[in-house]
């Protein structure tokens, strides 16, 4: 049973119906896409760029709310403000988060 | 023109410019679902490549990317697109105002993240709706630049075709000076001038009503009627009828033509003037400085098909150096910038200000032109100035004899008896003039063999069958009423006849035609002729001086009812 | 530029009253006022009290009319000119084909 608030089923089968034989190729492209985010904002954070975190994340926001991760998204907010804000002590711990709420997600999808 | 032109390229192609895989992936799926031809590009680089590349007919676009900003992306879109409306929607999770009202500033809506399918296609397909909206206003602006550009050729070239009809005509004789208007056709003025074959100068000036081409319309068969019918020997009575029945039957109810027609006689210094609807126009007296006004009393032409021409014609005494001026109502209207009109009074005040009568034609246009200023009002001026000058100066160029060949009557006779019913309404003088101009080689002389008929045919006429007095005629009041008088005369004539016999025999080197006319008047004293000095003053109105002068012999038999005249030519 | 029309209580002439420059604009109009309408007395009369210039496609609507109320049986009046407009009416010499007044 998928928690809904690391995948929003609702959203999901909707997604389906748009990408019809294509969404497990979407699924790919999402899981692909996100290790690449993930990595960028991992390196937005060793080279202590607050602008570089805050972009990373936007992007992340983006893709992970049209797939309906619901906590994902909403991590990749918190990032995104923080990296807004040029103070980013407290990212490192948000970052961990989003690192937690994906592997979440990737299980749910499959 | 009459090419069906598709506004609308269907379907329509779209360029999804985001750097996230998952998102490009995720509208262009959309899209190929809404049928249309998706393009994609992962950075602001490709974006522009691609842009260039596929002409998409509307951009979705990432805001923030890596290499370019979206509205920098945006910037160069718009700049490459030119003309071409191609909207641009950004997309955007942004939230903060200025970013979104940069959106529409710098592109033409956005779509916040994450979206609503129904939303998205509402957009998309009204922004859609606007560019080929815009594209059909683009396609029409240009359809009617091309339709512009077509209708000033055919202005241009109708023009040109005008121009060659009615500068067949001697507008560009030493005692003539004209102005018109470059477009002065589509104006709708028409200005023409030629020579009857008695050797008259015969302008006429019309100003059709309105403007543009349909003021246009009835310039050509006008001129064509004009030059064909002068040149045949028509009676300027007949031009005007002719002219009159033409534009009534190919004009509109609500179009008609203003005309002032004018026949100039340099032999005996006559001018006979005609105004239908024009302004007054002036005979300007060189000796007395005197202006005589020649006013309209005459319906316009082209409204009814019955002409009251005898009635309105006015005839003139002129002198060598007396001048005509013909005028439309374009000086009167010339307006300056504040929309003052030029007027009659300034006119005329140009008339009373002459010193130097030379200077007049080019002092009534510069006041005109001093007058309009800068208000850059359109030319719309046609003035015509006819200087009378003694006939032997009247000269044209002769036209090369159309008969070269040497073909048609070279010896022949014809007898041609007219009674009252012919009398009444038929002028045998062009048809006589037709026969003639198929003698060959004949034709340069054809003025003078005409002139020589026509006074003999009017002595027989007027004074033989009407019995007619010539003296009437001495004074300008009577020279009317003279003309009065031989149209009543001529609507009650019950007997009587004119008898004209014509006999040529000639080759290429000459030729010699007796003419003998003879009437059934009572003849008059033509022994007294033979005494010079009372020939002088008595007979003048027969016109035996201009005959005598044309031809080689003339002498009277009978009761002096027969008149017998020679003309001989030889090259 | 205004044209009205009413029909006059007495005689139940058509009344056309035109104020203003009377020329090519005025065209569509004028020929609404007269067209389709039915004058009983088949005259109609032209005031032109308050018109300050007539042009000569002014003259063509004139015609128009005429030719629409009948041609030469036509009974068209214009009155109340002032003297500009009279003069124009009479270079036409439109006095043979209207009664102006």
């Amino acid at each position: 049973m998928i928690d809904p608030v690391h995948l929003d089923l609702e959203i999901l089968s909707e997604l389906k119906e748009v990408m019809g034989e294509e969404f497990t190729f979407l699924i790919e492209v999402f899981k692909t896409d996100s290790i690449v985010r993930i990595s960028a904002i991992k390196e937005a954070l060793a080279s202590k760029d607050p602008d570089a975190v805050r972009r990373a994340a936007h992007s992340f926001k983006g893709s992970a709310s049209n797939m309906g991760a619901i906590r994902l998204t909403n991590l990749c907010r918190k990032l995104e403000e923080i990296g807004g804000s040029g103070n980013i002590n407290e990212a490192e711990v948000i970052a961990e988060e989003i690192v937690d709420a994906y592997s979440h997600v990737e299980k749910a999808l499959g | 023109m009459g090419k069906v032109l598709n506004y609308f390229p269907s379907p329509a192609k779209i360029l999804i410019v985001d750097s996230n895989s998952s998102e490009r992936c995720l509208l262009k799926r959309f899209f190929l679902e809404h049928s249309y031809i998706v393009v994609d590009a992962a950075s602001g680089r490709d974006a522009l490549t691609s842009f260039k590349k596929h002409r998409p007919d509307i951009v979705l676009l990432d805001l923030l990317m890596s290499d370019i900003s979206g509205f920098d992306v945006a910037v160069r879109i718009k700049a490459l697109a030119g003309d071409d409306f191609i909207p641009i929607v950004f997309l955007t999770s942004l939230q903060d105002e200025r970013s979104l009202v940069r959106c529409v500033e710098v592109g033409d809506d956005f779509l916040a993240k994450p979206y609503s399918q129904i939303v998205l296609q509402a957009k998309i397909n009204s922004l859609i709706n606007m560019r080929n909206m815009q594209l059909t206003l683009i396609n029409q602006r240009d359809e009617i630049t091309n339709y512009n550009h077509d209708l000033l050729q055919q202005q241009d070239v109708a023009k040109r075709v005008f121009d060659r009809i009615a500068h067949a005509g001697v507008l560009g004789a030493d005692n003539i000076k004209y102005h018109l208007s470059p477009l002065s056709i589509f104006n709708g003025d028409v200005m023409l001038a030629g020579v009857s074959p008695t050797g008259n100068l015969v302008v006429f000036l019309g100003d059709f009503t309105g403007h543009g081409l349909h003021a246009a319309i009835g310039s050509m068969p006008l001129a064509q009627t004009f030059y064909t019918m002068l040149k045949k020997g028509f009676s300027l009575r007949e031009i005007v009828r002719e002219i009159n029945i033409t534009l009534c039957e190919i004009l509109p109810v609500d179009l008609f033509c203003c005309a002032f027609i004018a026949e100039i006689n340099f032999n005996n210094c006559h001018l006979r003037v005609w105004n239908a609807g024009l302004p007054d126009c002036v005979i300007y007296r060189s000796s007395t400085r005197e202006v005589v006004k020649l006013a309209s009393n005459h319906i316009p032409m082209g409204i009814n098909e019955t002409l009251n021409f005898d009635a309105t014609v006015r005839v003139y005494e002129i002198e060598p150096g007396d001048r005509l001026y013909v005028w439309s109502d374009g000086i009167h209207e010339a307006q300056n910038s504040r929309g003052d009109m030029f007027g009659e009074d300034r006119l005329m005040d140009v008339f009373a200000c002459n010193s130097r009568v030379e200077n007049l034609f080019e002092e009534i246009n510069t006041a005109v032109d001093h007058f309009i200023g800068d208000s850059a009002a359109e030319d719309d001026v046609s003035l015509l100035e006819i200087t009378m000058i003694k006939a032997d100066l009247f000269k044209l160029d002769k036209r090369a004899a159309l008969n070269s060949d040497g073909l048609g009557l070279k010896d022949w006779r014809m007898r041609l008896e007219l009674r009252p019913e012919t009398l009444k309404s038929f002028d045998p003088l062009p048809l006589l003039l037709h026969i003639l101009m198929n003698v060959p080689h004949l034709q340069p002389y054809g003025g003078q063999v005409y002139t020589v008929i026509s006074e003999l045919y009017s002595n027989s006429l007027e004074h033989g069958v009407l019995g007619l007095d010539s003296a009437v005629k001495l004074s300008s009041v009577g020279f009317t009423e003279y003309y009065q008088h031989r149209e009543a005369s001529l609507a009650k004539l019950s007997k009587g006849y004119v008898i004209i016999d014509l006999d040529y025999s000639g080759n290429e080197e000459g030729g010699d035609l007796k003419i003998i006319i003879e009437d059934s008047g009572v003849g008059f004293d033509y022994q007294q002729m033979l005494c010079e000095d009372a020939f002088k003053n008595q007979f003048s109105g027969r016109g035996i001086h201009l005959i005598r002068s044309l031809s080689q012999s003339l002498h009277y038999a009978g009761s002096g009812n027969k008149a017998y005249a020679t003309f001989v030519w030889s090259d | 530029m205004a044209i009205t029309s009413t029909f006059s209580a007495d005689s139940g002439d058509l009344v056309i009253a035109i104020s203003g420059r009377f020329d090519f604009s005025s065209h569509q109009e004028f020929r609404g006022v007269y067209e389709n309408v039915d004058v009983k007395s088949g005259a109609y009369v032209i005031d032109l009290a308050n018109s300050s210039y007539l042009d000569s496609s002014a003259l063509g609507m004139l015609l128009m009319l005429r030719d629409y109320a009948g041609g030469d049986e036509a009974n068209v009046s214009i009155i109340n000119c002032n003297n500009d407009v009279k003069k124009i009416l009479n270079v036409s010499n439109f006095e043979q084909l209207f009664t102006i007044k």
